[in-house]
């Protein structure tokens, strides 16, 4: 228990510091930031109370937020991400339930299953920030091309930092 | 009471969802708010020594370009400085007065932390009050305008920048003097929105495009672009695309400008308005 709380202490620190200190500084192109940090959200196991979940993401929001000077918007996009979690891992199960006691991860229910689950969560989380960001429905479209590809860059990196992460 | 108790249970996750959701609309209405920016401010506070070492070590890539920029500014200075010397009337000025003319106070600062990809972009920029900075000073990069200080703390000052959809300064055409209200307008941080200039102006792609001065903030004639395109939306005005000639992605020297007698004219015009 102690272990598994440390262990995903480390992974918050080590995702919160790669996303503030390089992700934020890409800047490609001015329109495009990828937002990697919501992958703390995608790991915890499967088995996590709602409730629990709910409050890390607002937490982890709130952490970004605090790095970005964006009081709230982190927050409020991570907490609608921590909340549609559950609905779509149900969504998606795989045809024999989730094993007890693992990971969402993509060594133990493969790739495709990974890269629907990371985008469905992903696109849901940078449309709510997005909008947020803007707050106003003018440029409607010029905002949906920002989420997408962001969307499509944040899918990217987080599969890479998956297959990082299982390598070892 | 127990009917309470099971709708609570029932209900929790949505409950505990609303509840988070509520806390954080609240810090958006309340924190991204131009005259909030205090509370912004006092959160970075946090974590500005890093933001600090950040800038650092990016200054230190640029160094090749800064000195190039400092060594031109340089030579412009020193070649108005000759002209001075050369008219020998000013030997001979009263110096009774200590300000002698003095309109405008310059400070040059260091950009710590910036951004480019937000609807509402800020910087942060190492001087504050203990260098004299206070809320409403202008602040221009050499080559034009790049923004307006929001707060100050004892060390350090926020400036809305101008890729800010809240930005607004008065911009006029320098080869025809007709003026207008210039801001961003969120897309590209390369290019500015000019408006309110009448359609029989001549206009031509290329025109300088400088501040007027009415604003009390800036001085008159600060370049803030040129003209990249303009249309015709319909109704009686252009809307006129300024390239901005200050590149916000790698700014990192600017200066502040004071104006010694704003707090005079504002007095003046106040019962006017």
């Amino acid at each position: 228990m102690i272990n598994s709380i440390l262990r995903y202490s480390l992974i918050f620190i080590l995702l919160i510091l790669l996303q503030v200190l390089f992700f934020n500084n890409i800047e490609f192109n001015g329109y495009i930031n990828p937002w990697i940090y919501i992958m703390f959200i995608l790991l915890l196991p499967c088995e996590i109370s709602s409730w629990l979940l709910l409050i890390i993401a607002f937490f982890t929001g709130f952490v970004v937020d605090i790095f970005c000077g964006s009081p709230g918007m982190h927050a409020a996009a991570t907490v609608l991400a921590g909340f549609v979690r559950p609905y779509v891992m149900r969504l998606i199960s795989p045809r024999d339930g989730y094993e007890p006691g693992s990971d969402p991860s993509m060594v133990v229910y493969g790739f495709k299953w990974y890269l629907i689950y990371t985008s469905i969560i992903i696109l849901i989380h940078h449309t709510a920030l997005f909008y947020l960001e803007v707050f106003r429905f003018a440029d409607f479209f010029r905002t949906l091309f920002r989420v997408i590809i962001s969307s499509l860059f944040s899918i990217s990196f987080i599969l890479l930092l998956e297959y990082a992460r299982k390598g070892k | 009471m127990r009917n309470l108790l099971n709708f609570l249970a029932k209900y929790n996750n949505l409950i505990i969802f609303l509840i988070l959701e509520g806390i954080a609309l609240y810090l958006i209405s309340n924190g991204n708010n131009y005259h909030n920016t205090r509370i912004v401010k006092g959160i970075r506070g946090i974590t500005r020594g890093m933001e600090e070492k950040i800038s650092n070590t990016r200054t230190y890539f640029h160094l090749r370009e800064i000195n190039q920029e400092l060594a031109a500014e340089n030579a412009s200075l020193k070649s108005t400085i000759e002209k001075f010397n050369n008219k020998e009337d000013l030997l001979f000025f009263s110096v009774s007065d200590t300000a002698y003319h003095q309109k405008y106070t310059f400070c040059s600062a260091r950009i710590i932390d910036n951004s480019v990809n937000k609807q509402k972009n800020f910087f942060t920029i190492d001087k504050g009050e203990k260098d004299g900075l206070a809320v409403d000073m202008a602040v221009s990069s050499t080559n034009g305008v790049a923004g307006v200080i929001v707060g100050c703390s004892r060390n350090f000052s926020v400036a809305m920048s101008l890729l800010n959809l809240d930005f607004r300064v008065s911009a006029r055409i320098k080869s025809n003097g007709y003026f207008g209200s210039l801001g961003w307008d969120g897309r590209d941080y390369k290019y500015a929105i000019l408006n309110e200039i009448p359609q029989h102006v001549p206009v031509s792609i290329g025109d300088t495009i400088e501040t007027t001065g009415f604003s009390t903030l800036f001085p008159e004639g600060i370049m803030i672009g040129t003209v990249s395109n303009f249309k015709n939306p319909g109704g009686d005005f252009y809307m006129i695309e300024v390239l901005l000639n200050t590149d916000f992605k790698r700014l990192h020297y600017v200066n502040v400008i004071g104006n010694l007698r704003k707090a005079e004219q504002l007095e003046l015009e106040e019962p006017f308005q």
